[in-house]
């Protein structure tokens, strides 16, 4: 469904990304993982269209998004939520949504934008998402007054708003307990079981090796394992790039 | 009223006009330098309209309107590129660049046996129309709060409808607004291309009024009070600006008492209100209280 072919990104010298391949299938969890600066974050900002690769393309059902700007993008089903939080901090929490729900609406109002129609936060649809993140009883705050856990549920509602056909998640864990962690997982399921389909870009091992169905694991800007979490995990080449590499302690050692 | 009154209030009637342009922009979240350019563009378009080709007022007005949004368009196009200082600093190129183009303008025609034109340094004379229609100055304050009242009848069916909103969002954070599926790129040039229009409008008027006008009215320190306006005033509402105009206008420059320090007490002013209230006196959460307090 969601197809990345030989996507690369320099930055001058720096490959973050280098011929990185995959391909995600429709309505399943999968993880995109790797040490610090393994380029995770960079490919979620290629699929987006925040950066233009060096070479390679990323189509979804088959349509190449490789040219198309980010707001197209989210017309055509990507939404994103960012691992430093953003939001519109002076805008409400039904706001945040209904802006995230009509914001690529206005590209099929063909002639005439829906101009007279403000104070359209008062939508079925977004009374539904606000119950489904827990955050109906704050509909009404500004999202800049929110505590850190209630702005990552908002995120995600967001990001649903759009109504996408593939949801990136730059890790949602961050800065969240164990317990917040499962919580997660099973907000996790729940999106993808209204039919979206997940990548999960995280740190934390536990969350994405209870809830992914596929992972693939980066470092150093290259793609070096995918499979099922328990194929990943029996990988040496990724154990390696987690514990550090055993043949250079060996040349340590024998130095 | 008598005239000292009314040539106050038709000051701070066209200097809101330059205030609410810089304040769409700032409400797109950039920051510009350079609005004092399309007041200019408004001010020798107009006048050449009417004291060149002898039309109507009206047409003056329309045709300045229109080239003060085609230009804010067309600078907005590469410029929105930049963000920040670099975009500061663009608007100020293109203002000075403006300004000093004027300086060489010349187009002068023969109008019964006068030369009239603009003639770069000297400036532009003889924008008589007002006059010669026989519009007292009552009449044209009539006429520009007339316009004002337009402009902010327009920002208000905005702000009723999407437009606004689309501003504010893609000024907080511009890549969070791609994301939700919005057109930077678009919204930002129409943003330049309204506050160039709106200057224009006051640029026109101004003319009209002035009867003279010439570059060096036209430079950066304008654009600098014109943003200030903005900032002092505040970023929630269209009233914002209009209020910073009405402080250095209405109260610093025509009361005598701060006769030769107007610029100190400005000055002061604007750190002050900066320092205190980074988004102006009227800023937005103080018009959501407004807002809460007018619908109980």
């Amino acid at each position: 469904m969601l197809t990345l072919e030989n996507l690369s990104k320099h930055f001058g010298g720096v490959h973050a990304v280098d011929g990185v391949s995959l391909t995600i299938h429709e309505g399943e969890i999968f993880g995109l993982i790797g040490p610090n600066g393994s380029g995770k974050s960079t490919t979620v900002n290629l699929i987006t269209g925040l950066y233009a690769p060096t070479t390679g393309t990323v189509t979804l059902d088959g349509y190449d998004l490789t040219a198309m700007a980010q707001h197209e993008r989210t017309a055509m089903g990507v939404a994103r939520t960012f691992q430093n939080i953003r939001l519109f901090g002076n805008l409400t929490v039904a706001q945040n949504l209904w802006v995230a729900q009509n914001g690529h609406e206005q590209r099929r109002a063909h002639f005439l934008p829906r101009w007279f129609k403000a104070g359209g936060e008062h939508s079925p649809d977004i009374d539904e998402l606000l119950k489904f993140s827990r955050l109906h009883s704050k509909r009404d705050l500004p999202a800049s007054a929110l505590s850190f856990g209630e702005m990552r549920r908002l995120e995600m509602a967001r990001a649903l708003a759009s109504n996408p056909r593939v949801l990136l998640l730059d890790e949602p864990a961050a800065g969240a307990s164990l317990e917040d962690g499962q919580l997660l997982a099973e907000r996790i399921r729940d999106v993808r079981d209204r039919g979206v389909t997940v990548l999960l870009i995280e740190h934390m091992m536990e969350l994405v090796m209870g809830i992914s169905d596929r992972i693939a694991v980066l470092n150093f800007g290259r793609k070096i394992a995918e499979g099922s979490p328990a194929e990943v995990q029996a990988n040496s080449d990724v154990r390696a790039a987690y514990l550090g590499s055993k043949h250079k302690d060996e040349e340590l050692i024998h130095a | 009223m008598d005239g000292y009154t009314i040539s106050v209030l038709s000051n701070i009637g066209l200097f809101a006009f330059l205030a609410i342009s810089a304040w769409i922009l700032l409400i797109a979240g950039e920051i510009s330098f350079g609005q004092q350019a399309y007041f200019a563009i408004g001010a020798y378009s107009g006048g050449i309209a009417t004291a060149v080709w002898q039309w109507p007022f009206a047409a003056g007005v329309v045709i300045a309107v229109a080239l003060g949004a085609a230009v804010g368009a067309l600078v907005a196009w590469p410029t929105m590129r930049l963000s920040g200082l670099h975009y500061a600093i663009a608007t100020l190129a293109f203002a000075e660049l403006t300004r000093a183009s004027l300086n060489v303008f010349t187009y002068r025609r023969d109008i019964e046996g006068f030369a009239t034109g603009p003639d770069g340094a000297n400036g532009f004379g003889d924008i008589r129309w007002v006059y010669e229609a026989g519009i007292e100055p009552g009449a044209y304050l009539a006429i520009i709060a007339g316009c004002l009242g337009a402009v902010i009848g327009l920002v208000a069916l905005m702000s009723y409808g999407r437009g606004m909103a689309r501003l504010r969002i893609v000024g907080e954070d511009p890549i969070l607004a791609a994301m939700q599926g919005l057109s930077v790129t678009r919204t930002k040039i129409a943003a330049a291309s309204l506050a160039g229009g709106i200057a224009a409008l006051g640029g026109a008027l101004y003319a009209h009024l002035a009867t003279y006008i010439e570059p060096a009215q036209f430079s950066v320190m304008t654009g600098v009070h014109a943003l200030a306006y903005g900032l002092i005033g505040g970023l929630g509402t269209v009233l914002g600006p209009i209020l910073g105009v009405l402080i250095d206008i209405g109260l610093l420059e025509s009361l005598r008492v701060f006769a030769g320090y107007r610029m100190i007490v400005f000055g002061g002013l604007v750190v002050l209100v900066l320092i205190v209230r980074p988004r102006g006196l009227l800023d937005e959460p103080t018009m959501r209280r407004v807002q809460a307090w007018l619908r109980r």
